[in-house]
């Protein structure tokens, strides 16, 4: 990936809604002709920087540049930042050909018909939907509306286009294609995509980078493999939803937790103590094994789930926790685990992450 | 077992109050057909004739009974409830819309305009009277005071219709719009306004009607020339004859050929309505 100057920037941007900090001081920026993947668990103020950034919302403080100039008082229509919804916007009262002419038809410089009917028709034929111009947005699948949403958005040759949540109201199946696709329709073009999303498999499968956010706080911006093999926060790792996360205390160079203690090279920087460690690098052993890797998690069997090309085992700890073990089928056959069985989970203590307050100081 | 006694007596208490709701216009009806020039108002019915109706469009012989003097007075009302159901339609949407943003005020601004449907029309007529010919020193007139007094009354009920309507509109194919660099009044009127138009018909509906047979406003509030109501009012005080009835026949299914021109133009805007309502479910 190529670095090149950010086209559009935030500087310090808050948003409150009353005693709510929705955006709490945020600076970013994001580099020209990329796909940017938001990700943040719900109420982490991501629709609300969408908002702001549209402009539909304006920030409390703090300015937003885009293209090199300041936008952060100018009105969403004269942005020219295309807009993606969740529940798709269409226009009911319009067909589909209508419904993508709107903004050529409707904004403030005049556009000749001939070139809106050829524009239209090459946005329509790019996500593939040509022949469905004379349908209303009724008699198409969701599928199609967010094509159609897209299709209307692109049409405009935005530089930026937000899109919010766009996969989130589409079936499994469906998303997985729109992933691929919607990369796909932006590498054609010359344009950045910040898409916003809960789902880190989203998140890390779509963005050239990722921007993860919490409490209203960009935490954390990197390529996705970065942020997968590094989160810098337990907060990150836990998003992620790939990691095992023990409390305990940090002291005197080994980390003291469920597992009993073990050796810690390296500490980043946290609000408490927690130990990470992902689940396909945790491994089952029998109780009385003697060649452990690391600590000895002593857990109770619960169940498993298939997963196609992985298994993933569930166990509980002594105190309640559940614990997840992500076996790959490539490695090999699964063990055979009875339910209710303990067993002793282990790692290598130098895959796992730590992090502590010690670090902070 | 419950409905086999809950449901006669719901089926009774049903045809009773569609017996008063109808029961006065349909004694009205059958009287109109009274036999003429000598039937009077009540029964029996001497024998059935169309004497009242020819009476009303002055095709009978002349007699003692005088043609009903409301031939001015209908254009009056007409114009007037046509004039305030445009001021207050477009009054209603504009307030309706401006409440889609919490502003400050908002609770007391809300209640001013409610109040107007709210105050008794008698001092709201005599009050706009006093204000006209004693504070501004102005002329009473349908067309001026009567105007006003009828905006204000009707205007509350347009803004609570837009009310409810905008409540419900899904705001994100305006923001939609925007993005696209739609201007905010062109927005309106290429999206917004098309999908709300079954609300802004049933307000149009509801402030045409509401002028149209106001009285109380209108009786200190017009000055000389009179409105229809207040016209009809003012044969009551000389002798009744059926011809008030047959009027009455005609300006009733003139109030249906209008609901029913509502109820097609509602139709043809129900379908988008429906597609609407449609994007709100996957949302």
């Amino acid at each position: 990936m190529t670095q090149s100057d950010p086209i559009f920037r935030l500087e310090g941007v808050t948003r409150r809604y009353g005693n709510l900090t929705a955006l709490d001081g945020i600076d970013f920026g994001a580099e020209d002709n990329s796909y940017i993947a938001l990700l943040g668990p719900s109420g982490s103020g991501k629709t609300s920087l969408l908002r702001v950034i549209a402009g539909f919302e304006a920030p409390d403080t703090g300015r937003i540049w885009f293209q090199g100039r300041d936008i952060t008082d100018l009105p969403a229509h004269e942005r020219g930042i295309g807009f993606v919804f969740q529940n798709f916007a269409l226009f009911p009262h319009l067909t589909i050909f209508e419904n993508v002419a709107f903004g050529l038809r409707n904004g403030a410089t005049k556009v000749p018909d001939a070139e809106i009917t050829d524009r239209v028709r090459a946005s329509i034929d790019m996500v593939g939907l040509a022949g469905l111009e004379d349908r209303n947005p009724d008699q198409i699948s969701g599928g199609q509306k967010q094509r159609v949403a897209l299709a209307r958005s692109l049409v405009m040759q935005p530089k930026l286009v937000l899109l919010d949540e766009p996969l989130g109201a589409l079936d499994a199946n469906l998303r997985e294609r729109m992933q691929t696709e919607l990369r796909t329709i932006r590498e054609r073009l010359d344009v950045t995509f910040l898409h916003v999303t809960g789902s880190e498999t989203e998140a890390l499968a779509m963005g050239d980078r990722v921007a993860v956010l919490d409490a209203g706080r960009i935490v954390q911006y990197d390529t996705p493999d970065a942020i997968y093999d590094r989160p810098i926060i337990s907060d990150v790792a836990l998003f992620l939803n790939r990691f095992n996360l023990f409390e305990g205390t940090l002291k005197d160079g080994s980390f003291h937790g469920a597992f009993g203690a073990a050796p810690v090279s390296s500490v980043r920087a946290n609000d408490s103590d927690v130990y990470a460690i992902r689940y396909d690098r945790t491994r089952i052993f029998d109780t009385d094994a003697s060649d452990l890797p690391g600590p000895a998690l002593p857990v109770r069997y619960l169940a498993s789930e298939y997963l196609g090309s992985s298994i993933i085992f569930l166990f509980e700890t002594a105190d309640h926790k559940t614990v997840e073990v992500d076996h790959h089928l490539s490695l090999g056959e699964p063990r055979d685990l009875s339910v209710g069985q303990n067993y002793i989970l282990s790692w290598d203590p130098a895959q796992a992450i730590v992090f502590g307050k010690e670090a902070a100081q | 077992m419950e409905s086999k006694i809950l449901k006669p007596i719901l089926a009774v208490y049903v045809g009773l109050f569609i017996l008063f709701l109808y029961g006065p216009f349909i004694v009205l009806s059958i009287l109109s057909f009274q036999q003429g020039p000598e039937g009077g108002p009540q029964f029996p019915i001497i024998e059935w004739s169309t004497y009242w109706y020819q009476h009303l469009f002055g095709l009978t012989p002349p007699s003692r009974i005088a043609p009903l003097p409301v031939g001015e007075a209908l254009v009056r009302s007409l114009t007037l409830a046509f004039m305030t159901m445009v001021t207050a339609t477009v009054l209603g949407v504009m307030a309706a819309q401006a409440f889609r943003k919490r502003f400050r005020g908002a609770g007391v601004v809300f209640y001013l305009i409610v109040l107007g449907m709210m105050v008794p029309g008698v001092l709201t007529g005599l009050g706009t009277s006093l204000l006209a010919n004693n504070v501004v020193g102005i002329e009473r007139h349908w067309w001026s005071t009567a105007f006003l007094a009828h905006v204000v009354y009707t205007f509350p009920f347009a803004f609570l219709v837009m009310l409810a309507i905008l409540n419900r509109f899904d705001g994100s194919v305006e923001e939609a719009s925007w993005s696209l660099g739609v201007s905010p009044i062109t927005t309106f009127r290429k999206v917004t306004f098309p999908l709300i138009f079954p609300g802004v018909l049933s307000a149009m509906l509801f402030a045409f009607t509401l002028s149209f047979d106001e009285f109380p406003r209108t009786l200190f509030a017009s000055g000389r020339d009179q409105t229809l109501p207040l016209a009809i009012y003012g044969t009551f005080s000389v002798e009744i004859h059926p011809n008030i009835f047959a009027f009455g026949v005609m300006t009733t299914l003139f109030s249906f050929a209008l609901l029913a021109v509502y109820g097609i133009l509602m139709g043809l805007s129900v379908r988008r309505a429906k597609k609407m309502a449609m994007q709100e479910d996957i949302a």
